[in-house]
């Protein structure tokens, strides 16, 4: 292996990185209306969001892939490698950002309802002014640690064929023979990749925190 | 779109056998990953630098890269090192590696929260550091984490779709090959993901309903 | 506390335009609550309440835990709908069998303002904020004019310090200030308190007990659920005992808590003192 070998697995670096951030793009603001229609209080939009919430996370990421790329693809409307795992992970982004959104708004405590309501501040003041900023706060870890999740589960779009680090790595480890060292290479790149998105995760709550304290 | 009665009953032989190979490997690496999770997570509380480096190491890697590259890493990397797994080997190894590592964080913050209390009351008692995590730690340890554990295992359930691109024939790889015989791929994937459904949503409802009793159990 | 009806605007009594001597309660009705009910299953919370409060009247409410005193509070600005009666408010009636409308719903809630034992702040937004936000969300001021006034009633409650901080940078008797500032920032014509310093230690519920008691000398309509028997007695005109759902007795603050009627109020002051 030599510094060549390299290239690919960086070009490969920014496909998982694009990926990543448009499907998780995607899910942070799909999850917005998700969770509005699970919460809704008309039962039967209650009903369905509950449903396809489930559904999406009872099935394996590369079967949504397949089934979009591959079920879709072949019979209904041609698709790209890539357009179809932006779509398919970014389905299943949606549902786990409703959940994490959920769970945030949760944890607001009631009293806050309370005061908004008594101040007379309408639906979408309560929503905007005083739930959202919280359960942003709240939901920022859970948020980011999900973001770090979701950039290893990219590399199920090697299966279709999208050319990011683990389809790269799969090339290059049949090209060299190398299998081994490509493979290590490839996993602690996903490794690095986590990193930043830690970093970042940590001060964005820190400065939240600090900002809140003050 | 959606199999005819035909295809169903066609198709099913084939797909309850790659589900039954996907149940098969789920089993086996929660059977040797949990344990090897308890063993990761002594590892890293141990006082030993060694053992806790290699603990560490183990646990990172394993979380740290995807379930897809670990798989890949062993079927298509280590045969270079003369060491030649079957499909079914390396996923067993490659998930119960990722399992271990996922679970000995599960099981080390557990284990943690509860020596929080007890720790020095087992002491008082003049039990031995072996005795205090036997009798004392462990079992109110697991029991802490076990809905955690539980929902980790759907999560390893799904995973070995990821089986597909070692060609261990499970669930995902008897769809895509039905579908790629017959041409027929949005039924016979819709079918697949039935099946996974079918086992995932009411593990769900279970895993909630145990992480529910689990909190009033807490809360007493 | 008869005397001459004054008909004031109530901006007038906020600004301190008129001396608080001056400022007997009138003898006209602001709230009237006709059998006003509330049962959680078969639980009945609130058994058919008959209520009257003249404008200005401090009315303190007392009573045993779980007898309904927070569920009346919420009931009257309809944070819990009730299941029946009917609210007067002024020029305004709501019918509580009927569905209220949005706008029903809304003219009430900015008549009446609500103080709470865990005060509430929003916690991610500064102290002015807190007091601004419904006057522009809710009366359409401008951030300028919302803040103007903001600081004119943080003054008020003697916490104009603290506008540029966070509420977790206050005191416990700071935030329920700061509450109190809030609720006014929508010009309510009643103020509702529901044990306002149960939360607190002793001496910062005073200052809390100070800002309220000043309130009540610029002519605020109030109805404060308290356990300080002092702000009963001395601050409120009336004073209503309620025991399971009823009132159990209800009359000027001095005759009540000084020489009560009824057994069971007899009964709750003796325990109150004992304690
Ligand atoms: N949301 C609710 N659901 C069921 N019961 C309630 C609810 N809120 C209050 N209650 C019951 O109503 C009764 C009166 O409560 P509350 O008005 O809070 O009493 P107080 O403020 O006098 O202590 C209590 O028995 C309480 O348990
Ligand atoms: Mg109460």
């Amino acid at each position: 292996m030599s510094a060549a070998d390299l290239l690919p697995l960086l070009r490969g670096l920014t496909w998982t990185v694009a990926l990543t951030a448009g499907a998780f793009l995607i899910g942070a603001v799909l999850g917005v209306p998700l969770l509005a229609a699970r919460q809704s209080r008309l039962w039967p939009l209650r009903f369905l969001a509950m449903t396809a919430i489930q559904i999406v996370r009872a099935i394996p990421p590369i079967l949504w892939l397949f089934i979009i790329f591959f079920g879709l693809g072949m019979g209904v409307m041609p698709i790209s490698p890539f357009n179809a795992a932006l779509m398919g992970l970014g389905l299943i982004a949606a549902a786990n950002m409703a959940e994490i959104y959920r769970g945030a708004v949760a944890s607001i405590h009631f009293g806050q309802w309370e005061a908004s309501a008594a101040l007379d501040l309408g639906r979408w003041s309560i929503f905007r002014d005083i739930i959202a900023p919280q359960a942003f706060r709240v939901a920022l870890p859970s948020a980011a640690s999900y973001l770090i999740g979701l950039m290893k589960e990219t590399a199920v779009a090697s299966t279709i064929g999208v050319a990011e680090l683990a389809y790269q790595g799969n090339q290059l480890s049949q090209l060299t023979f190398r299998g081994l060292e490509v493979f290590a290479l490839v996993g602690l790149f996903y490794v690095l990749l986590s990193l930043p998105i830690a970093w970042l995760s940590r001060v964005a709550d820190g400065y939240l925190r600090a900002k809140v304290a003050r | 779109m959606f199999p005819t009665q035909d295809e169903i009953s066609a198709w099913l032989p084939d797909l309850l056998g790659g589900l039954s190979i996907s149940l098969q490997v789920t089993g086996l690496s929660l059977l040797i990953g949990i344990p090897f999770g308890l063993v990761l997570a002594l590892g890293v509380l141990a006082k030993n630098r060694l053992l806790k480096g290699v603990s560490l190491f183990l646990v990172e890697v394993g979380r740290g890269a995807p379930a897809l590259v670990l798989l890949q890493f062993i079927y298509f990397g280590l045969p270079s090192t003369g060491l030649t797994l079957s499909s079914f080997s390396a996923a067993i190894i490659a998930l119960a590696w990722n399992t271990g590592a996922y679970t000995s964080e599960i099981i080390r913050a557990s284990l943690q929260s509860v020596a929080l209390g007890q720790r020095e009351a087992a002491e008082a008692l003049g039990l031995s550091r072996f005795d205090e995590l036997r009798y004392v730690l462990l079992p109110q340890g697991l029991r802490v984490a076990l809905p955690a554990l539980l929902g980790f295992s759907i999560l390893i359930f799904q995973g070995t779709s990821l089986c597909f691109t070692i060609a261990l024939p499970e669930l995902v790889s008897r769809a895509y090959e039905i579908g790629s015989t017959t041409f027929r791929y949005f039924p016979a994937l819709l079918a697949a993901g039935v099946l996974y459904a079918a086992i995932s949503i009411p593990a769900a409802f279970l895993v909630n309903h145990v992480e529910k009793r689990a909190g009033l159990y807490a809360q007493r | 506390m008869d005397g001459a009806i004054l008909y004031l605007r109530e901006d007038d009594r906020l600004h301190g335009r008129v001396q608080p001597a001056m400022m007997p309660a009138s003898t006209d009705v602001l709230i009237r609550l006709k059998s006003l009910s509330k049962h959680y299953g078969t639980h009945i919370v609130l058994d058919g309440i008959d209520l009257d409060v003249r404008s200005g009247e401090v009315l303190a409410i007392i009573g045993p835990s779980g007898s309904g005193k927070s569920t009346l509070l919420r009931c009257i600005n309809y944070l819990e709908p009730p299941d029946g009666g009917i609210i007067t408010i002024g020029s305004m009636t709501i019918d509580a069998a009927r569905p209220v409308a949005r706008a029903e719903l809304s003219g009430l809630r900015r008549r009446v303002g609500m103080v709470f034992q865990s005060f509430n702040l929003f916690p991610h937004m500064s102290v002015l904020r807190n007091v601004s936000l419904a006057q522009e969300r809710v009366l359409g001021r401008s951030r300028a004019e919302a803040d103007e006034r903001s600081m004119q009633l943080l003054k008020r409650v003697g916490l104009a310090d603290k506008a540029g901080q966070f509420p977790v940078r206050c005191s416990g008797g700071q935030q329920q200030r700061i509450a109190i500032a809030r609720s006014l920032a929508l010009d309510p014509e009643i103020m509702l308190f529901d044990e306002p310093t149960s939360a607190l230690d002793p001496e910062l519920g005073l200052e809390v007990l100070a800002v309220m008691r000043e309130l009540a000398e610029t002519g605020m309509t109030m109805i404060v659920v308290t356990h300080e028997m002092g702000f009963a007695e001395n601050v409120s005109d009336t004073v209503m005992i309620m025991a399971d759902g009823h009132i159990v007795e209800k009359g000027p603050s001095k005759d009540v808590m000084r020489n009560p009627q009824q057994e069971r109020t007899k009964r709750f002051l003796r325990a109150v003192h004992d304690r």
